[in-house]
C-alpha cells in the first residue's frame, strides 16, 4: 500500500497543507486529525498542496468536505492547487470546482488570500 | 503375609511358649542340668520372637508419609509395655529368689508372670527397631542402609554371644559387639531427615512424643541394667532377650534425644519452610492457569486463590483495568474473602488510594501498617481487619492491565519475599489473562464474521436479480462489494410500457456505513422515480433528501438514465457520477454531462450545476453504467485500469450479447488486479441497443449474482 504524508507549514495570514501519495479511506483519518489541529489552532485560510498527491479516493474527498462549512463558518477558506490532471479529474467529475476554488500554483491561492483578508 | 501364615505363626508361636512355660515349672522344682532341653528352650523362645517379628513387619510396613504417626503409635505402645511391667512387679506374690549366678522365680506364677513381661517388652522392642528403620531410612544415602544393618548384626550378635549354651569365653566377645553397637546407635542417630519435612504442627507434636519416647526408653534402659524385678523377669525368661531389649532401648533413648534436639532446632524454621513449599507448589500449580484461559470467571477466581496460597493472606482481589472509549475502568472481577464494600472503602481513599498509587507507578506498593501508615491512617477503626496491605501490578507490554491486592490482619504481615513470589505470580497471570482475552476477541471476531455474512446476503436482496427485457434493449449487471457489503448500488425502474429507468450509484467509503447508505438510497430511488420523469429533477430531489441524512463527509456519486424504447431515446443527468460510456457505429463517447455529487451542497448550487443530456440511440450502441471500481482498479504496480482501456475492451466486445460483454470486461479486470483482487467495490451494468419495437416490456431472470 502506498503511503500518505501530510506536511504541514504556515504561510503569512495562511497555513499551507502539502499532500503526498495516496489518499484513501486507510490515510483519510491522518488528513482529519491536520485538518482538526488547524482548526483548534484557529487557522481557517488554508491553502491544500496536490503537487505530490498521486491518488484520492471518494474517502479523501469526504474529508474535504468534512470541514469546508466550519472552515467557511469562521470567514476563512480550502484552497486546492497544483493538482495533477488524473486528481483534478476526480474532484471535476464530483463538481468540487463548483465548491471549491482551485488555482494553478500556491502563489495564486495566497494572492487570493490576501484580496480577501483586504476586503474583509 | 498371607492370612493363613500369619495364624500358623500365632500358632506355632503359642505351642512353643506353652512349653517354653511347661520346662520352666519342671525347672522349678527339679534341678535339670541338662543343657540340651535349655539349648531346646532357647531356640524356642528365638523362634517366637521371629515368629513376632515377622507379623509385626507386616504391619508396620505402611510408608514414611506418616512418620509423625509411627512414632506417635511407638510411644503409647513403648508406654504401654512399661506400666504392664511396672504393673507385674508389683503383682503381691511375685518374686526372685536371691543366690546364685542368677535369680530364680519364687513360683510357678512369676515364672508365667516373668514370660508375659518379657514377651511385652520383647515385641515393643521390634517395634522400635522396625519404627527407627523407617525414620532412619527416610531420604536415606549410600550409607544409611550400611550403618543401620551393620547395627542389626552387632544386635544380634551380641545376643547371640550371651545365649547359655556357650561358655564364659565368648562373653568378651559379646562385651565387645555390645560396645561396637552402642557405637552404632551413635553414628545411625545422626538420621534425623525426616524431621524436615514436617509440617510446623507435627513438628511440634514431634518435640512432645520424642521427650516421652526418650523418657520411657532411658527408664526402661536403667530399669534393665539394674537389678529389678524386670530385669530378673526378661533375664529368666531369655538372656539374648534381655541384650536385645536393653540395646534397643538405649538406641530409643539415644535416637529420640537426638530427635528432640533436631526438631527443637528446626521448629523456628518450619513456618519458613512450610511457607515455602507451598510457594514452591503453588508456583508449579501456575500452569493450571494456562488451561483455564476458556473461562474466565474460573481463572480469575483461581487467581486470587493463588495469591492467598503463596503469601499466606487474609484476603486477596484482582482488579482489571478496560480501555474504554470514555477512558479507563477498573474492575473487581474476583474477590476472595473480602467484601466488595471493603474494597470500595479502601480504594476509595480521599488522599490516598492503593490503585491510583499503582496506576501511576505501575509499581508493588506495600503498606506494613495500614492502621499507622500516613497514607492509610484514615482507614484505622473502622474494622476492616486489614493490617498490612500488598498490591502487585500486571503489566503487559509496557501498559498496566490490572491489579493483584493482597492483605493481611497483622501489622508487618509481608515481607519482600511475598512481594517478589507475588510479581512473579502477577506475571503469569498477566499472561493467562491476555490469552484468556485473545480468545474472547477472536470468538467475538467470528460472531461479527457471521454477522457480515448475514448483511451480505440482505444486501444482495437489495439488488434487482431481473433485468428488463424487451426487445429494444439487452440488459447485464453486476455488482460486487470488495468487503463483505459495500456501497454500490444499481437498479431498473419501470417508469410505464415504453420507459425504462437505469440508475448506478457509489456512496462514498466502504464497508458497512457506506451499505447503509446505499440502502438508503435505494429507497429515495424507487420512490422519487415515481414522481418525475426528469432524471435531473430526481437527482435534485434526492439531494435534497439526502443533504439532511447523510454525515458531513460522505456523499453519494450516481447517474440516471431514463431509456424511451419506442424511439431510442436517453435522457440522462449525472450527480458527480463516472460519465457513462457509449460504443456506436461511428465514435466511442464518454458521456458526462455537468453535475455535483449528492449530498455535497444544498439545493440551490447543486440545481445550477446540474444539467441534463439527451441521445438517442442506433441499433447496436453499447452503453456502460460503472462505478469507479472499474476504472480505479489497480495492478500489482498501483497503475490503473483507466477509461481508455474499458472503452478499448468494449469497442472489442460490443458486437457480442450484452452479457458476454461484461464477462468480457470482468474477467480482464480480474486478471488486471491479479491476486489481490480489486479494492473497491465494483458495479457495471450494460445495456446493447437493439432497436426494435416493442409490443411491451416485461423483465427477465437474471443472474447477476456472484
Amino acid at each position: 500500500m502506498s503511503e500518505f504524508k501530510v506536511n504541514h507549514r504556515d504561510g503569512e495570514g495562511f497555513s499551507v497543507l502539502e499532500l503526498k501519495g495516496y489518499l484513501d479511506a486507510h490515510t483519510a483519518p491522518d488528513l482529519e486529525t491536520t485538518f482538526q489541529k488547524l482548526l483548534t489552532d484557529k487557522k481557517f485560510n488554508i491553502i491544500v498542496n496536490c503537487k505530490d498527491l498521486t491518488y484520492i479516493s471518494s474517502a479523501g474527498l469526504g474529508v474535504f468536505m468534512a470541514y469546508i462549512e466550519d472552515v467557511r463558518k469562521n470567514r476563512g477558506d480550502i484552497k486546492l492547487t497544483n493538482m495533477s490532471p488524473k486528481v483534478y479529474n476526480v474532484f471535476d467529475l464530483l463538481g468540487f470546482p463548483v465548491l471549491y476554488e482551485i488555482y494553478k500554483d500556491e502563489q495564486e491561492a495566497a494572492t487570493k488570500f490576501r484580496q480577501q483578508m483586504k476586503k474583509g | 503375609m498371607s492370612r493363613i501364615k500369619k495364624a500358623a505363626t500365632l500358632i506355632v508361636s503359642g505351642v512353643l511358649l506353652l512349653l517354653v512355660f511347661m520346662y520352666d515349672v519342671v525347672r522349678l522344682t527339679v534341678e535339670l542340668g541338662d543343657t540340651g532341653f535349655l539349648f531346646l528352650r532357647e531356640l524356642a523362645v528365638v523362634a517366637v520372637m521371629v515368629g513376632a517379628f515377622l507379623l509385626m513387619r507386616d504391619y508396620a510396613r505402611k510408608g514414611i508419609g506418616a512418620a509423625i504417626k509411627e512414632t506417635g503409635r511407638l510411644l503409647i505402645v513403648m508406654v504401654a509395655s512399661l506400666v504392664v511391667a511396672a504393673g507385674t512387679g508389683m503383682l503381691a506374690g511375685i518374686g526372685f529368689s536371691e543366690g546364685g549366678a542368677s535369680s530364680m522365680p519364687q513360683n510357678s506364677v512369676t515364672a508365667f508372670f516373668s514370660l508375659v513381661v518379657s514377651l511385652v517388652v520383647g515385641t515393643a522392642s521390634i517395634q522400635t527397631i522396625l519404627t527407627i528403620k523407617e525414620l532412619v531410612y527416610h531420604k536415606r544415602k549410600r550409607g544409611t542402609r550400611r550403618n543401620f544393618l551393620t547395627y542389626v548384626v552387632l544386635l544380634l550378635a551380641t545376643a547371640g554371644f550371651s545365649l547359655p549354651v556357650f561358655s564364659n569365653d565368648l562373653a568378651i566377645l559379646g562385651t565387645t559387639t555390645f560396645v561396637l553397637a552402642v557405637i552404632m546407635i551413635v553414628v545411625n542417630s545422626f538420621r534425623q531427615n525426616w524431621i524436615v519435612f514436617l509440617s510446623r504442627r507435627e513438628k511440634i507434636y514431634c518435640i512432645i512424643y520424642s521427650a516421652l519416647l526418650f523418657g520411657t526408653f532411658l527408664a526402661l534402659s536403667l530399669v534393665l541394667s539394674n537389678r529389678t524385678f524386670l530385669q530378673k523377669a526378661v533375664l529368666f525368661f531369655s538372656v539374648p532377650l534381655e541384650r536385645f531389649v536393653l540395646l534397643n532401648s538405649m538406641y530409643g533413648a539415644v535416637y529420640f534425644g537426638m530427635a528432640f534436639i533436631t526438631t527443637l532446632f528446626h521448629l523456628p524454621t518450619a513456618e519458613a519452610y512450610e511457607r515455602k513449599q507451598s510457594e514452591l507448589s503453588s508456583l508449579h500449580n501456575l500452569g493450571r492457569l494456562v488451561t483455564q484461559v476458556f473461562d474466565f470467571n474460573d481463572l480469575v477466581r483461581t487467581v486470587t486463590h493463588m495469591t492467598r496460597e503463596v503469601s499466606g493472606a487474609r484476603s486477596a482481589w484482582l482488579e482489571l483495568i478496560r480501555q474504554e472509549p470514555a477512558g479507563m475502568r477498573v474492575e473487581v472481577v474476583s474477590a476472595n474473602n473480602i467484601d466488595e464494600s471493603v474494597i470500595r472503602t479502601v480504594m476509595e481513599g480521599t488522599e490516598f488510594s492503593p490503585r491510583q498509587f499503582v496506576m501511576e507507578s505501575k509499581k508493588a506498593l506495600m503498606i506494613d501498617d495500614v492502621g499507622a501508615d500516613r497514607r492509610t491512617r484514615h482507614l484505622k477503626g473502622r474494622g476492616l481487619s486489614i493490617g498490612s496491605l500488598l498490591s502487585v501490578p500486571l503489566v503487559s507490554h509496557g501498559s498496566l492491565v490490572g491489579i493483584l491486592h493482597a492483605t493481611k490482619e497483622i501489622s508487618y504481615g509481608f515481607d519482600q519475599d511475598d512481594s517478589d513470589v507475588l510479581t512473579t505470580l502477577a506475571d503469569h497471570v498477566t499472561i493467562a489473562i491476555e490469552n484468556a482475552r485473545l480468545i474472547e476477541q477472536s470468538l467475538e471476531r467470528e460472531r461479527l464474521k457471521q454477522e457480515l455474512m448475514v448483511a451480505r446476503d440482505v444486501q444482495k436482496r437489495l439488488l434487482p436479480d431481473r433485468f428488463p427485457e424487451n426487445p429494444a434493449m439487452d440488459v447485464s449487471a453486476h455488482s460486487e462489494p470488495s468487503l463483505e457489503v459495500g456501497g454500490d448500488y444499481f437498479d431498473f425502474v419501470h417508469l410505464d410500457e415504453q420507459t425504462v429507468g437505469i440508475v448506478v450509484g457509489d456512496v462514498s467509503g466502504k464497508g458497512v456505513s457506506a451499505a447503509f447508505y446505499m440502502a438508503e438510497v435505494k429507497g429515495i430511488f424507487q420512490s422519487l422515480s415515481k414522481m418525475t420523469r426528469s432524471p435531473r429533477e430526481l437527482l435534485i430531489w434526492a439531494n435534497e433528501t439526502l443533504r439532511e441524512n447523510l454525515e458531513r463527509k460522505a456523499f453519494i456519486s450516481a447517474v440516471y438514465a431514463v431509456f424511451e424504447l419506442a424511439t431510442g431515446r436517453v435522457v440522462l443527468a449525472r450527480a458527480g457520477h463516472c460519465p457513462m460510456v457509449l460504443i456506436s457505429r461511428r465514435s466511442n463517447r464518454l458521456i458526462r454531462p455537468n453535475g455535483l455529487g449528492l449530498g455535497l451542497t444544498d439545493g440551490e448550487l447543486f440545481e445550477q450545476s446540474t444539467e441534463e443530456t439527451v441521445l438517442t440511440l442506433a441499433e447496436g450502441d453499447v452503453c456502460l453504467f460503472y462505478t469507479d471500481g472499474i476504472t480505479e482498479a489497480r495492478n500489482g504496480e498501483g497503475r490503473e485500469f483507466g477509461y481508455d482501456r474499458l472503452v478499448e475492451l468494449a469497442t472489442e466486445a460490443k458486437d457480442l450479447p450484452a452479457m458476454e460483454i461484461q464477462n468480457r470486461i470482468l474477467s480482464e479486470i480480474g486478471a488486471y488486479c491479479g491476486s489481490s483482487g480489486p479494492e473497491d467495490d465494483l458495479t457495471l451494468v450494460v445495456v446493447k441497443w437493439l432497436g426494435k419495437r416493442p409490443k411491451d416490456s416485461k423483465v427477465h431472470q437474471g443472474d447477476h449474482h456472484e
